[in-house]
């Protein structure tokens, strides 16, 4: 197995990934909003990112924008774009709490999943935008690979240090009392409603930058790789990682991504083979999480820290 | 009506009820064929009492924003607050405790009380700066001297959830404290309360009113509340059944036929 390939591929997805989870951290744990669609916000980010840096379209090109925009100026217009989105659903939606909540975005991004496959001009339906731009290249003697990890991580290094300083804060602890008594909360003067919302606008941003380094690592933007399963993917990574911790989070994404390449790449004999390590691959996922939401292992490891403290 | 003023009370009217009403479920909760109407003046000490179901938790709800009256007006300091939300109510100056006491269960004591305070780092323009630290630690002072005022100051990095019931109550009013409202409506504040708690309450309550407090408490304990309050309303059934100085309420035969009974208020 080529060690050194896997790691820089764990340590890519695991950060681009790792952004997405530490927005649902941030949405979940701190502003108690519990979002199933969170897939739609980093497709909003990857097809911005595609459409925004891909030639004008000629000959038999399907789709019908492409503006040529630098990859730096792409990547802002991705956050942005994610932000607005954010603003559209979250309107109707943020007025729902818990389950419906939860049914509500998961909807949306069924909805948004549906018009991707259909829709051909904009984001040419199920073949989706292949002429993305991957625009780092090599660095001297550093390769393009390692050069693409190291963005990646640090998109994830500044979404972390954002996010830590906005929870340190008195903004933090206000969502903290927001979360545990929202009554409690607007009695004592904290706009749980205008809050949330900030919550959610904000933390879409990353998703969307997040969604255009995914989109430039694949070179594609397509709906099959939009699919439901990247938020559960995330979802799973949170609680593995403990929703109490953004530095749970990120570890709790980076081992299961380490996980799902590791089965990935094994050197299987058989086509068959590695069929089954994949279908095992889902298997062992759901019964670690499972097991990490039945004996809560993280939650007394925080537990018994804080009693140390 | 107008509460304590005498003739001037309508210039010192600082909290009223007009004809404001409640219904759930099809059961009315406040206010009977024309709303329920009061007035509270500023700096007054009220106590609003009445049996269980009288709706004297849900008067609090209609004046403080949980719930919205269905007709008439709530007016602070002469504006209508009928339909603004519990947020701008409090940062209007009216806090309120609630009849089950509510807390941040994720927060320490002492970190229940400063969240209590509106810091200008709540703000998500100042969040991410560092210009609300030199506030912060004035909050976290102020929100240790009220600790130190409620008898709960030995536990302040205490988590909530080791709390008794009545020192939740005496943490509710500290987190109320610590915003310095202009009114302050407690719901049954010293239920579960031990003794010595009360004593260090009522302390506290004739200071608040000493110092220009506006006080509305609910409270089952009438020996304690007709001890401390200036002025008495009565409730039952959602209605205004009376009001007046304690040593009127006591030996009204209306308010003993209804709820107290000649043994409660001696």
């Amino acid at each position: 197995m080529n060690w050194p390939q896997l790691l820089v591929t764990v340590l890519t997805l695991g950060s681009i990934f790792g952004v997405v989870t530490l927005s649902l951290n941030l949405q979940y744990a701190r502003g108690g909003m519990i979002n199933f669609g969170i897939v739609a916000y980093f497709a909003v980010g990857a097809y911005t990112y595609a459409i925004f840096t891909q030639p004008p379209p000629q000959g038999l090109d399907q789709y019908k924008f492409g503006f040529g925009w630098p990859w730096w100026a792409a990547v802002i217009v991705a956050g942005l774009a994610a932000l607005v989105f954010a603003a559209v659903t979250g309107w109707p939606t943020l007025r729902l709490r818990g389950e419906y909540l939860a049914l509500t975005t998961f909807a949306f991004a069924e909805v948004f999943h549906s018009v991707l496959l259909n829709e051909r001009r904009i984001g040419n339906g199920t073949v989706g935008l292949a002429r993305v731009e991957r625009p780092f290249g090599d660095w001297g003697p550093i390769e393009e690979k390692y050069v693409f990890a190291g963005a990646a991580a640090l998109l994830l290094v500044a979404t972390l240090v954002v996010f830590r300083r906005l929870l340190v804060s008195p903004y933090g602890r206000a969502l903290d009392a927001i979360r545990d008594d929202e009554t409690a909360a607007m009695a004592a003067g904290k706009p749980a409603q205008q809050m949330r919302r900030q919550v959610f606008l904000i933390s879409a941003v990353p998703v969307g930058f997040a969604g255009a380094v995914y989109a430039m690592f694949t070179t594609l933007a397509q709906p099959s790789l939009f699919t439901a399963e990247v938020t559960f993917i995330v979802w799973i990574a949170l609680v593995l990682g403990g929703e109490r911790s953004v530095y749970g989070v990120v570890l709790g994404t980076l081992g299961l991504v380490f996980f799902e390449e590791i089965v990935r790449a094994w050197p299987f004999e058989t086509v068959r083979s590695a069929q089954i390590a994949a279908a095992v691959e889902h298997v062992v996922t759901g019964l670690v999480f499972i097991a990490v939401l039945r004996y809560q292992p993280f939650q007394a490891a925080a537990t018994r820290l804080r009693a140390s403290r | 009506m107008t509460l304590p003023g005498g003739a001037n009370a309508l210039n010192g009217v600082l909290l009223e009820a007009r004809h404001i009403s409640k219904r759930f479920s099809g059961l009315q909760a406040v206010g009977g064929a024309n709303g329920l109407s009061f007035s509270v003046d500023r700096g007054a000490f009220v106590g609003l009492i009445g049996p269980n179901g009288a709706g004297k938790s849900t008067t609090f709800d209609l004046m403080s924003g949980v719930q919205t009256s269905d007709t008439g007006s709530v007016l602070f300091n002469g504006h209508d607050i009928t339909r603004s939300s519990t947020d701008t109510i409090a940062e209007k100056g009216i806090g309120r405790t609630f009849q089950t006491p509510r807390a941040f269960e994720s927060l320490t004591v002492l970190q229940n009380v400063v969240a209590g305070a509106t810091s200008p780092g709540e703000s998500l323009r100042w969040a991410f700066g560092r210009s609300w630290r030199s506030h912060e630690t004035a909050t976290v002072e102020a929100a240790e001297a009220i600790l130190r005022r409620v008898g709960l100051h030995e536990r302040a990095a205490a988590r909530v959830g080791d709390l008794s019931g009545g020192e939740l109550r005496m943490l509710e009013v500290a987190r109320q404290l610590v915003r310095d409202p202009t009114v302050l409506l407690l719901d049954e504040p010293t239920a579960g309360v031990h003794p010595g708690l009360q004593e260090r309450l009522a302390q506290l309550l004739q200071d608040l009113h000493r110092d220009g407090v506006t006080l509305v408490v609910v409270e089952h304990n009438l020996h304690f509340l007709l001890a401390l309050a200036d002025h008495v309303l009565v409730l039952a059934d959602g209605e205004l059944l009376a009001q007046g100085p304690p040593a009127d309420i006591r030996a009204d035969p209306v308010v003993i036929a209804a709820y107290l009974g000649d043994g409660d208020v001696a």
